[in-house]
């Protein structure tokens, strides 16, 4: 595998990252959760601009990192657009993004968009997803919205690591932006005549965070190699491994946004700092399609007595 | 990590198989005969050209690539270091010889190391000077052509066996602590050296006190130039940024656990197995941080911190996996072979475990390192 992504997509995210500022930055959820039917209108020209809807993640290891550092650019603006989902779409249905749902209370972060759905659960079983009208302003719900789903004909499991995987690289774009707010914040902030950053209490703190943040990413990163290494790209292994970065993804948020919190104090609380926005937008990707709980049982149902593809994994040295 | 690192992962496996005594519990048991284990496989090694492989070849190594090295690491520590303490002289011993060392020292120095036949002990550490390694006491007088050396060494691994002491001593005060430091490289035979054993929970002959009065030490024992042995040691510890590969050690044993318990694994309580599940995460999550670090440092990218998060991961999943198998293990019947070699493991994994947020950089100084990379303006 590649331990970092390539310079290549790499910089695609920067050139991600700037475009959304200039979009709009940090504005365009605010703007969206004022107007949530002008939200498609908001951000889907500059993810046009982008290219985004030609990245063909499935096709090739540069288009899908690629479409992980769009995900990850807009995951740290908090673009209030489901972009991974869109680039998770299954190449052989006629639907304009894919979700991946649990067995029950399908839902998904999707509210109010006209676009064409497709769900799969974990077990490849696929549906036609089709989104209720939101019950509770974004404010309240984030854009999350119940699915009704009709039956699909085929197999989806080959979209479902791809599904998993997608809206894990969004989250660590919010953990990104997370911890430099907070780093930032710490070194202007002064309390007993010293800025926040002098505290050893609060540098070890921030480093907890930290060591947290860098553990997704690398995690995301060969999640992304497991995906095209996969016999049938996105195969049985790589759904484990997308499980056990998402195990990873979920934990990691719970302690960067606790931190970032607490360092913040109330200033963090408030609609004026990005950390609230952050905090709240993240809300989806963390609790959907399960949390934390229902990741970890998935994924030790999943790996049973076998465990994860490693340097002691059954009949094989490593795979890397 | 390639071909190469693949074929040298099985030959590893091979020769701990075929060399390495079934249910090797390390070599600093009481038992003279697991020292004695661990002596004849690293002279296996020797022979293989596989102890020093990744030294450059002049001095009797392959120049193997980082990946082939990181082989050798994970291999060893998760088959019990069966090269007991030789791992310290193969890993930065001999290359702070190599990098600062007069010809007369390599050659005296670097040839026994390659052939497995001598171990070292890093006299660092003292009773006041832990962490805060550059202020340290022990000191160094000049005394004609020779140096007096005085103090006390603490935590000293292995040096009831070493031969050799890679020892830090003051030799003049400076405006800074870090300077008037100076590496000497010390037999353990000389006259004024008195090692006592500390019993300790890692086991019987893992740690030491060494007592200096008045050992004499010839200029020829200096490794760099006087006062400059900060610069040694810095340089040292960058050669074991990423240290003992204890991921390993946590896999295998987190991969064992399902085999060796049977039927009763699926007795566990299902929560335990999601801690499991977990811990098997974390383990490949600190792998890959390492190897980040090393892909890092082959590219000359690397920073301090970089390593840091990596060994607050490790230390932090070592103590996490040793909960979760302690666990696991008092709640299985493990009566076969197979399974009191796993009630052993594991016990020693968790004994082991608790060190390791302590030893070779406390977690406490690697989240100063990290926090330096975190807040550059407020932390240096």
């Amino acid at each position: 595998m590649n331990i970092e992504l390539s310079e290549e997509a790499a910089e695609y995210g920067r050139q991600a990252r700037r475009a959304l500022a200039a979009a709009g930055g940090d504005g365009l959820v605010q703007l969206a959760e004022t107007e949530p039917g002008g939200r498609e209108a908001l951000v889907t020209p500059v993810l046009a601009e982008l290219g985004a809807w030609d990245l063909a993640p499935r096709d090739s290891s540069t288009e899908l990192e690629a479409a992980a550092a769009l995900c990850r650019s807009g995951g740290y603006w908090a673009v209030p657009y489901p972009v991974a989902e869109r680039l998770s779409r299954p190449a052989d249905l006629d639907v304009d993004g894919l979700v991946v749902v649990a067995d029950a209370v399908p839902a998904a972060a999707v509210a109010g968009l006209d676009l064409r759905w497709a769900a799969v659960t974990l077990d490849g079983r696929r549906s036609l997803a089709v989104p209720r009208p939101p019950g509770e302003p974004p404010r309240m719900s984030a854009f999350v919205t119940r699915l009704d789903l009709q039956a699909a004909a085929g197999n989806g499991e080959h979209d479902v690591a791809l599904g998993l995987v997608l809206p894990c690289w969004t989250l660590l774009g919010m953990l990104d932006r997370a911890m430099e707010l907070t780093q930032a914040y710490v070194l202007t902030r002064e309390q007993f005549g010293q800025r926040l950053a002098a505290f050893q209490g609060v540098q070890f703190q921030l480093t907890e965070a930290e060591v947290e943040r860098a553990g997704v990413e690398i995690l995301a990163t060969y999640a992304l190699w497991s995906i095209q290494a996969s016999p049938a790209s996105g195969g049985p292994s790589a759904i484990d491994d997308a499980l056990a970065l998402r195990l990873a993804a979920v934990e990691a948020a719970e302690v960067v946004f606790r931190v970032a919190h607490q360092l913040h104090g109330a200033i963090g609380f408030c609609d004026e700092t990005p950390l609230s926005w952050l905090s709240r937008y993240s809300q989806p990707l963390r609790r959907l399609p399960f949390g934390l709980s229902g990741t970890r049982t998935a994924l030790t149902g999943r790996i049973g007595r076998i465990g994860l593809a490693g340097l002691f994994s059954a009949g094989k040295d490593s795979g890397e | 990590m390639g071909e190469a690192a693949t074929a040298l992962r099985g030959e590893l496996r091979g020769l701990v198989r075929e060399h390495v005594p079934a249910g090797f519990p390390g070599a600093f048991t009481d038992d003279p005969a697991d020292l004695a284990a661990a002596q004849r496989f690293c002279r296996l090694l020797a022979e293989k050209g596989l102890l020093c492989l990744a030294w450059p070849e002049e001095f009797g190594g392959r120049g193997a690539s980082v990946w082939e090295q990181t082989v050798v690491r994970e291999e060893m520590w998760a088959h019990h270091e069966p090269r007991g303490a030789q791992y310290m002289g193969v890993n930065w011993v001999g290359p702070a010889i190599m990098r600062h060392g007069t010809a007369e020292q390599q050659r005296a120095h670097l040839p026994p190391i390659a052939r497995g036949e001598v171990i070292w002990c890093q006299g660092f550490s003292e009773p006041d000077a832990g962490s805060d390694l550059a202020s340290l006491r022990t000191a160094a007088t000049r005394d004609g052509q020779e140096w007096r050396v005085s103090g006390q060494k603490i935590w000293t691994s292995y040096a009831a066996m070493a031969q050799w002491c890679f020892l830090l001593a003051r030799t003049s005060r400076g405006e800074r602590k870090q300077q008037g430091l100076t590496v000497f490289l010390v037999p353990m035979s000389a006259p004024g050296i008195e090692v006592r054993p500390i019993r300790c929970m890692m086991g019987p002959h893992h740690l030491n006190e060494v007592f200096l009065d008045d050992v004499r030490v010839t200029e020829a024992d200096v490794l760099g130039a006087v006062d400059a042995g900060w610069q040694v040691v810095q340089e040292v510890l960058a050669f074991e940024r990423v240290g003992i590969a204890r991921y390993a050690r946590c896999e295998r044993l987190l991969q064992a656990a399902p085999t060796v318990l049977g039927d009763q694994w699926d007795t566990l309580p299902a929560e335990l197995r999601g801690r499991w599940a977990r811990m098997l995460v974390h383990c490949r999550r600190a792998r890959l941080l390492a190897y980040r670090v090393l892909a890092r440092q082959a590219g000359g990218r690397v920073q301090p911190g970089d390593a840091a998060a990596y060994r607050i991961a490790v230390t932090r999943l070592d103590q996490d996996s040793a909960e979760v198998l302690t666990e696991i293990a008092a709640l299985a019947e493990l009566d076969s072979e197979q399974g009191r070699w796993f009630g052993r493991e594991v016990a020693d994994h968790w004994r082991y475990s608790q060190a390791s947020t302590v030893a070779s950089g406390s977690i406490e100084m690697q989240r100063i390192l990290l926090a330096r990379q975190l807040l550059p303006r407020t932390t240096r």
